[in-house]
């Protein structure tokens, strides 16, 4: 199996620590921002897994997942409502935050975009019962939703504020040799900068601008 | 439109049982309260129907191909859902020459992600000129096998597809 990642984007960063973590063999190849690695698809995606077969794996949470489960870890449904989750209500926030904290230097607009998903995600931690967010050990979701929110959270930001579970949560994930090993691959060096040549890649987010899907059928 | 998607696939599956769903935020996100507590989000929702009515097949039969249904699943909602026409274009192109040697989007059998596709392409389709249909010809071919699926289709209207090409030899 071959994974190919690119330096700076917060999706490799899971994917790396999730290789990490499972130890399940696998030849990672650093490769371009702009490496069309994925042949049927016209925008380069990073990361990208070739599978054994030929097939090819280009969602950073269906990566982590196959690692996972690869490595012997069960799928459970509420594994799949938190990688939706990350995917439809996060990554749009966390896009959109990334623009105005790297490309426009706004920090603290930005943390603010990011109060509603860390508020949701302090109180699931603060009702669940385990240190981790599915079960006593570090799950797939975990290293998912650290690598999303690594950006944000690494420096004590201000986004973190008064998330106080939140912030145990982060450190402790901070704190296994998995995450500490991606991050020094994956983001080298200090800061927000490093992330700038995958955010400048990344489509505007621009709500406003979104098709409205009612409206479909009628334009015909 | 998640709604009456999600009635379809109860009745695609076979259920007896047609669930109440709510929706919460801008989204409108659909709900179903289970003996669990709730189930939040389009995906897993019918991640859930499709274990209740016994066909986890549906979710895919190996480890690969989990992923696989997994990717496409999520390509569904966070490429196919909402996209503005130029995104539809590169959707239709895409998904083209992935299915140039393929029956199904994840490995040789029918999935949740061939169905939730269908469902979220169906305003794609309904809208392409005869001459786009030509030009998209391996999603066309997809999408008329899909729409003539055994009890897949429910809610929404045939689309016409010919099966003779009229713009032969042109670049459109």
């Amino acid at each position: 199996m071959k994974l190919y990642i690119s330096e700076g984007n917060p999706h490799c960063l899971k994917v790396v620590a999730a290789v990490e973590l499972t130890l399940v063999q696998c030849d990672v190849q650093c490769v371009n921002h702009e490496e069309r690695v994925v042949p049927f698809l016209s925008r380069p995606a990073l990361p990208a897994l070739l599978l054994p077969s030929g097939g090819h794996l280009f969602s950073s949470n269906a990566i982590c997942q196959y690692l996972f489960e690869t490595s012997g870890r069960k799928p459970n449904p509420l594994i799949n409502q938190w990688l939706e989750w990350e995917t439809t209500e996060l990554q749009p926030a966390l896009l959109q935050a990334l623009h105005m904290a790297v490309l426009q230097g706004k920090a603290t607009e930005a943390s603010k975009i990011l109060q509603g998903p860390l508020s949701y995600l302090d109180q699931c931690l603060s009702k669940g019962t385990t240190p981790c967010l599915t079960e006593e050990s570090v799950s797939v979701v975990d290293v998912v939703l650290w690598g999303a929110l690594h950006p944000f959270l690494s420096d004590s930001s201000p986004a973190l504020g008064e998330w106080k579970c939140v912030q145990a949560w982060f450190e402790r994930l901070a704190g296994e040799k998995a995450c500490q090993a991606a991050v020094l691959k994956v983001l080298p060096g200090k800061g927000l900068e490093v992330l700038k040549p995958f955010v400048q890649r990344q489509p505007a987010p621009a709500s406003s601008q979104r098709r409205d899907p009612q409206s479909c059928n009628s334009t015909a | 439109m998640a709604l009456k998607e999600l009635s379809s696939l109860e009745k695609f599956l076979g259920l007896k049982k047609h669930n109440k769903y709510s929706t919460q935020g801008d989204n409108k996100v659909p709900v179903l309260q289970s003996n669990n507590g709730p189930m939040v989000g389009l995906l897993t929702v019918c991640s859930h129907l499709v274990n209740e009515a016994k066909r986890p097949e549906l979710l895919g039969t190996s480890t690969e191909h989990r992923a696989m249904v997994h990717q496409w699943l999520e390509y569904r909602v966070t490429k196919v859902d909402g996209c503005t026409r130029e995104e539809a274009k590169t959707v239709l192109k895409d998904l083209n020459l992935y299915l140039q040697d393929k029956v199904y989007l994840a490995g040789n059998c029918f999935t949740l992600a061939d169905a939730l596709m269908y469902y979220g392409l169906h305003p794609l389709v309904v809208d392409l000129a005869v001459h786009e249909k030509e030009h998209y010809v391996n999603v066309t071919r997809w999408f008329d096998h899909l729409q003539h699926y055994p009890r897949l289709r429910h809610h929404l209207c045939p689309v016409v597809v010919l099966r003779n090409r009229v713009y032969i030899g042109g670049h459109h």
